[in-house]
């Protein structure tokens, strides 16, 4: 009983962990698939969400005002950036827009050091979300319970979005061929700037979500990054499902790897990632070869 | 040979003379031995992933694995058994290229970016196993006293580099012979194949080269010098830090190539020269130095890709013509 209990709680962990997985490998997904790039400042966005609920809350002791306020500021740097920068790279070989991203993401590294320490934070769930709640002998964190709530919201708000909307057509039509998008009349350029600033919205708020849970540091925006490289390669470069499958896979297998072997659980996503490459060159559900 | 024959591959390298020259008075110029050593073995490095990138244009992330396997590799055999000095060179370039083929195959897999991205997941692998196997690699600690062992060819010479400058020459010596190594493969025929592919891969492939052959063993050739320079590098620290095989120790490598110019060898060599002098000298001044590091990268991007290698070529040029 209690071993079935320990997995169900380490299930219930890993779906946690999955759903952050999946809000950030959604963004570099779209992004890859649609504008060819490997956004190596994702993972950036996300420290910068953490940060910036961090200051939101410590000042404001408001956690759900940050939660709507700061994905519109990472989204408008997102914004910002590829219109002063990366615009600049669009034509030339795509190695340069990968340098220009790892320089960002060195920058901001740097710059959050500066403004807030070398040694992380740690953030406390606000009031309301705190505590647990029991379901027969189990207990279950109520700030993990929001977060998987509210990721998996807003999960389903990208898929309808992606699916069912206009916009959502082109994103679709854009991941098949941009060109051919630009051809038909559609300013790609537009939408290039609007999907940035939506996957850096959606990194955003996953490391407000994920700060009560694992504080903050300058380093977890690298930390992350890998994990979400994993990800995407588990589930298929550019496939939206993909993104959630791979999420889910990974959380999950990071989190029951925890209950037998602590100290390989991180080791374990890049273990899965070289398994299914070997099978599945593409990814699960990988729309290019 | 004729008088200008001689004159002339005498031109035809002299850039390579100069830079040797450079290298032979370097450690008295600097303000100590040990940064020339590090500027050398920086150089090795990204000479490797010159290769690679600029000969190739196989961009990667995964540069401190060989390197940091090369330096544990080392550092293991000297705390353990104290091996001879070549063998424990020949271990590291071993081992390095066995991951080398490993992450060549897997990441070739596919082609374009999917690739860079592989080879940064694989680098994050590396770096965790260091960091969780910790009765092996000593984790976040790292491998500390690791002397270093004498230059000793049995029956022939046995001398101590504990003294800088001559380490320095030491690894001098394996600069110079991995840099003509290097420029040689790039001339070669073989090295033809690979600025094919780097210039279009499908045409290399239509010709009827097996290209993805050639970028494993771009990958294992570029890995093999990077885990030579690992080596290396943990013999002069005397110890292993868990940071050579972390993501900074890639990008440090990276960014040393764009800056000095890729596809060119001195270019890079400059790179690694800058980059190690310039964070010595502001270290000193701020810690976070490396925010301004990033700020000149960046504008190498937009503004020079070329690097500064390239902008001394672009001067050159202009001179010739006026």
């Amino acid at each position: 009983m209690m071993l079935l209990n320990l997995v169900i709680v380490q299930i219930f962990n890993g779906l946690v962990l999955g759903m952050i997985y999946v809000l950030l490998a959604m963004g570099l997904s779209i992004v890859w698939g649609m504008m060819n790039i490997i956004n190596f400042s994702h993972g950036l966005f996300f420290a910068i969400g953490a940060y910036m609920a961090y200051t939101v809350f410590s000042v404001t002791e408001n956690f759900f005002m940050g939660l709507i306020l700061i994905p519109i500021g990472t989204g408008l740097i997102g914004i910002f950036l590829e219109k002063t920068l990366l615009r600049r790279l669009y034509g030339l070989n795509i190695l340069y827009q990968i340098l220009m991203t790892f320089g960002i993401a060195l920058m901001g590294r740097e710059l959050i050091i500066i403004l807030y320490g070398p040694i992380g934070k740690s953030f406390v769930p606000p009031e309301s979300l705190s505590g647990t709640i029991t379901l027969g002998s189990l207990f279950f964190p109520r700030y993990r319970i929001f977060l998987l709530f509210v990721s998996i919201l807003l999960t389903l708000g990208m898929w309808l979005f992606i699916e069912k909307t206009k916009y959502g057509s082109i994103i679709r039509a854009g991941t098949e061929d941009s060109e051919m998008v630009s051809a038909l009349g559609i300013n790609i350029s537009r939408v290039f700037t609007l999907i940035f600033g939506l996957s850096m919205a959606i990194a955003g708020f996953s490391g407000i979500l994920s700060a009560p849970i694992r504080g903050v540091e300058p380093m977890m925006g690298e930390a992350i990054l890998g994990i979400c490289f994993a990800v995407v390669v588990i589930g298929g470069m550019g496939s939206f499902i993909g993104a959630i499958i791979g999420g889910i896979i990974v959380g999950l297998s990071q989190s029951m790897v925890a209950l037998i072997m602590p100290s390989a659980s991180i080791i374990v996503i890049f273990l899965v990632m070289a398994l299914i490459l070997l099978i599945r060159p593409r990814g699960l559900l990988g729309i290019r070869d | 040979m004729k008088l200008d024959q001689w004159k002339k591959t005498f031109q035809k390298n002299l850039s390579i003379l100069i830079t040797f020259f450079i290298f032979l008075i370097l450690p008295f110029i600097l303000p100590y031995k040990a940064l020339a050593t590090e500027i050398l073995i920086f150089a090795m490095a990204t000479i490797a992933f010159d290769l690679l990138l600029g000969y190739t244009g196989i961009m990667m992330f995964c540069q401190a694995s060989f390197f940091g396997t090369g330096a544990y590799i080392t550092g293991l055999l000297i705390h353990h058994y104290q091996p001879n000095i070549f063998l424990c060179m020949g271990a590291a370039i071993f081992g390095a290229a066995i991951l080398a083929v490993l992450f060549g195959y897997m990441s070739t897999q596919r082609a374009g970016t999917y690739s860079v991205l592989l080879t940064l997941a694989f680098n994050e692998l590396i770096f965790f196993i260091a960091y969780q196997w910790k009765t092996l690699t000593g984790g976040s600690d790292g491998l500390r006293d690791i002397p270093r062992p004498n230059l000793e060819i049995p029956g022939l010479l046995n001398i101590n580099l504990f003294s800088e400058a001559r380490f320095y020459f030491f690894c001098l010596f394996f600069f110079i012979l991995s840099f003509i190594l290097i420029k040689m493969i790039t001339q070669s025929p073989f090295g033809k194949v690979l600025q094919g592919i780097r210039e279009n891969e499908t045409r290399a492939q239509a010709i009827g080269y097996n290209t993805r052959f050639f970028k494993v063993t771009a990958f294992v050739i570029g890995g093999m010098f990077m885990g030579l320079a690992g080596n290396l590098y943990a013999m002069f620290m005397n110890f292993v830090d868990i940071n050579h095989v972390a993501f900074d120790t890639s990008g440090k490598i990276v960014m040393m190539e764009l800056i000095g110019g890729m596809g060119t060898l001195f270019g890079p060599v400059l790179g690694a020269g800058i980059v190690t002098l310039a964070s010595d000298i502001a270290c000193a001044y701020w810690e976070r130095w490396l925010l301004i590091l990033g700020a000149v990268f960046v504008a190498f991007v937009l503004f020079a890709r070329g690097g500064v290698w390239g902008l001394i070529e672009n001067v050159r040029g202009r001179l010739k013509v006026s």
